[in-house]
């Protein structure tokens, strides 16, 4: 029933649209081409994702549109970030996003922040994992937060993210939830050149803030231990299965790396409410369910009013940590 | 015994005639793609990603392999017949490969290239399926202390060996460093010289610099002497060849470099160039002919060639054994198998031997199958020289700016190359060597970073520096490079005031 209210409500939006606006594009909403880009290079979990997508929307015949992926990789997404602001009211441009989204505007790396995009949907969620080498002295993850109260400088944190993305911010959430202070002691070494993992192998850094998705087949083959993971249950199969929560583990906090999509600023109603509903149906497809087994990603689907409250809420969590570790 | 049936397994896959088929088709596909300037084997790679998804994992894989390889042996083509690398691995195949071209022996530079390709290539392969393990066991013992070593000694065989003048050389490595500071710093997070342009919090790519330079720096050099008909148009061509005396003296450069540019390879981050460009330089410490290097020496190209190829096999061991990708291609090939299903790492070659040993097997096969398709092709290549430079100087530029385009679809990269092409003349002009420059480029980013992490994960303790036994390896490595040249100076002197005597 909610759905055909929804779908009427933007039927009867849709045609306000059509009449008022841009009546030629909206009569032929999808359009011919849609691009879908990855605000990255080819090969990253943002270029997968949109992938997949595509992929899948087009295999079960959801979406009759062309689909071709379109990399724009550059400032960790800020130069697509500012590419949709010239596109703003259009409908042919659908870019997928991750936490960065928040993190680079709060950072101050753009100026631009999700407020400048229209939300579509979350897809999906991978989850952070904290994880050790096999001879590590660290069993759990609480015994990693006792030794930085105690000493913020004895363990150090690797990511490959720049400090104050996404690999960094995750551990300092657990850490701060864990009640451990100067969150700004805490040392954070960014290896940007695909080496954390090996740095992780030979014992260079003491622990990985990394991905559960990254890790998993290292975890699953014994040569790196994970102390915990980030989401509110336990997740996968196997060894996998067994990595506890950072919640079990007594520190109340969960992070999700989502993934979702985005359109620009002020998209016509009538494409958000196009793939509001290609995207529910999306989600409930054998095949979308296959790819997201194959790459261990967790369903997170959100419609785009859940989504845009679920942005600003994490938003503001975002901004209170950032403030208190780099005062700004 | 098991490696040897193995590999047997591994062979009666790859030759198949369909997977026979892939490797031919996605090696041309990569050597076309390796020529041009900024499209490199990640690229080639991540071209064919959609088409990977109809394939089985084995052949997508073989494919990719061949696509891969083939841009190995594509990326020396341009750097030898019109001084601009395809990409960074190719760099080094600028500096002898272009000046053996000009003089007319452009036949024997591509041969060699392609013999030096294939040889270096083998050899990687055969290590690569004896010693995949202890090597991926060395890898990981590289912290970021041996990391910052390996530049720091990359970069001083480079600068003391800028002839005659060390300090143009030190002054062009400074500019490299420059360069190679722009954009987010990752230890602190913060901007550094973007001046509010979004497109360099990325940094600026070493391969505009080599395209600004050597491209762009060669184009605008012939300005001057274009209408006056500086140079000649090559009008007669011999067989893609080598002679006897050319190959006695290519055989042992490519012998050492092979193992060497394995290894660097296999380090994740360090990769073909970085390979290609210490085996340059240790072949020119060692030749006889000093003198002849950087004007057409052909052991000068053979090493470079040699180690390049080695280093792309190395550089699948932290994939297939560590499930760590070393290099964007590994990376890009990654997110294919995931993609595929398949979960690379330790684990692949007890769940998916087919798919692992028909990888290596194709090693071989690809390295073969080019070396075939490389010879006769080169023979059409070469006839590029017999194009006027009015003619092919304005196809080099717009390949230049279509390469560019191609690394980071960004607009702002064009002007950077501009600056850049006006320095190499200026810099031409001045005699300041270019090569520290561009290899402060591509090493300074990780020279800095290194430095920052290992001081950092010591609590600032600079002993990190010489504690490991690869690290106090390195420090003697650094400390030879620098040396060797000052007292072959003296010597020198001494020798003529003798003469002079």
């Amino acid at each position: 029933m909610i759905k055909l209210k929804q779908l009427l409500t933007s039927a009867v939006i849709a045609t306000t649209t059509l009449l008022s606006v841009n009546s030629a594009m909206a009569a032929d909403y999808p359009p011919h081409t849609i691009n879908m880009v990855a605000p990255s290079g080819a090969g990253g979990g943002w270029d997968l994702t949109i992938r997949t997508v595509g992929k899948v929307l087009k295999d079960t015949g959801l979406v009759d549109a062309n689909m071709p992926v379109v990399n724009r990789p550059g400032g960790g997404g800020a130069v697509n970030l500012a590419y949709m602001q010239t596109q703003k009211g259009k409908g042919d441009l659908i870019s997928v996003y991750s936490p960065p989204i928040l993190l680079t505007n709060l950072t101050g790396l753009t100026q631009y922040s999700y407020k400048d995009t229209t939300p579509i949907a979350r897809l999906i969620t991978d989850y952070a994992a904290f994880v050790v080498p096999e001879n590590s002295k660290y069993k759990t993850i609480k015994e990693v937060m006792d030794a930085l109260k105690k000493d913020p400088k004895s363990v150090k944190i690797g990511g490959t993210s720049a400090a104050g993305s996404m690999d960094h911010i995750q551990f300092l959430l657990v850490a701060k939830a864990a009640g451990v202070e100067n969150l700004r002691n805490i040392d954070y070494i960014s290896f940007q050149n695909g080496s954390l993992i090996a740095q992780a192998l030979g014992g260079h850094v003491d622990l990985i803030s990394t991905g559960l998705g990254d890790v998993a087949g290292l975890v699953e083959s014994g040569k790196l231990h994970a102390l915990a993971q980030t989401a509110d249950k336990r997740i996968g199969s196997g060894l996998i299965a067994e990595i506890p929560t950072v919640k079990e583990e007594g520190i109340n906090v969960t992070f999700e790396n989502w993934r979702g999509l985005f359109g620009p600023k002020d998209m016509p109603e009538e494409a958000v409410a196009y793939w509001r509903d290609a995207l529910q149906k999306m989600v409930e497809t054998t095949e979308w369910k296959e790819a997201l087994k194959r790459n261990g990603w967790d369903n997170a689907y959100q419609n785009d009013q859940d989504f845009t409250t679920f942005l600003g809420k994490t938003n503001e969590q975002y901004k209170g940590l950032i403030k208190e570790v780099f005062g700004r | 015994m098991d490696i040897l049936t193995n590999l047997m397994n591994g062979f009666s896959v790859a030759l198949q005639p369909y997977y026979l088929f892939l490797i031919l088709v996605g090696g041309i596909l990569g050597t076309v793609i390796g020529m041009l300037p900024g499209l490199g084997p990640a690229t080639g790679v991540a071209i064919l990603l959609p088409m990977t998804f109809s394939m089985g994992p084995t052949a997508s894989l073989i494919t990719m392999m061949g696509v891969y390889i083939g841009a190995m042996f594509g990326g020396s083509r341009s750097s030898i017949l019109i001084n601009t690398p395809g990409d960074g691995a190719a760099l080094a195949a600028t500096f002898d490969g272009y000046p053996m071209a000009m003089k007319g022996k452009a036949e024997s530079a591509l041969a060699i290239s392609a013999i030096a390709s294939l040889i270096g290539g083998t050899i990687a392969a055969v290590l690569m399926t004896l010693m995949a393990e202890p090597v991926a066991g060395l890898a990981v013992k590289f912290g970021p202390a041996e990391y910052f070593l390996l530049m720091v000694a990359a970069l001083s065989m480079t600068v003391s060996m800028s002839k005659g003048n060390m300090l143009k050389g030190f002054l062009s490595m400074c500019i490299g460093l420059a360069i190679s500071t722009v954009g987010i710093d990752g230890q602190s997070g913060l901007q550094r010289f973007t001046f509010g342009v979004l497109e360099l919090q990325t940094g600026i790519d070493f391969l505009v610099v080599i395209i600004g330079i050597y491209a762009l720096g060669e184009v605008f050099k012939s300005f001057r002497t274009l209408s006056e008909g500086g140079k000649k148009a090559q009008t007669k061509f011999k067989r893609i060849w080598i002679s006897k005396e050319e190959w006695k003296r290519s055989k042992w450069p490519i012998l050492r470099s092979a193992p060497v540019g394995f290894i660097i390879g296999a380090l994740p981050g360090a990769g073909g160039t970085m390979a290609s460009l210490m085996c340059y330089n240790n072949e020119k410490q060692l030749s006889k002919n000093k003198e002849e290097f950087g004007h057409g020496a052909i052991e000068g190209l053979a090493a470079p060639e040699s180690a390049n190829n080695a280093a792309s096999i190395g550089a699948m061991i932290p994939m297939l054994s560590l499930g760590v990708p070393g290099s964007g291609t590994t990376a890009v090939m990654m997110g294919a198998l995931l993609m595929l299903g398949i979960q690379p790492g330790p684990l692949l070659f007890a769940q998916h031997p087919d798919t692992a040993w028909g990888l290596i097997a194709s090693m071989f096969v690809a390295n073969v199958i080019l070396a075939i398709v490389n010879i006769p092709l080169a023979g059409v290549l070469v006839r590029l020289l017999a194009i006027p430079p009015k003619v092919l100087y304005p196809i080099v530029l717009s390949l230049a700016f279509v390469g560019c385009y191609a690394i980071s679809a960004s607009v702002v990269d064009f002007y950077i190359l501009i600056i850049l092409g006006v320095a190499g003349v200026i810099m031409g002009r001045l005699d300041i060597p270019t090569s520290p420059m561009i290899l402060a480029a591509i090493v300074g980013g990780q020279m800095e970073q290194s430095f920052r992490q290992g001081y950092r994960i010591s609590n600032q303790d600079l002993s990190v520096f010489m504690n490991s036994g690869i690290a106090k390896g390195l420090l003697v490595v650094i400390l030879l490079s620098i040396l060797l040249p000052i007292i072959s100076a003296i010597r020198a002197k001494a020798a003529k005031r003798k003469v002079a005597a």
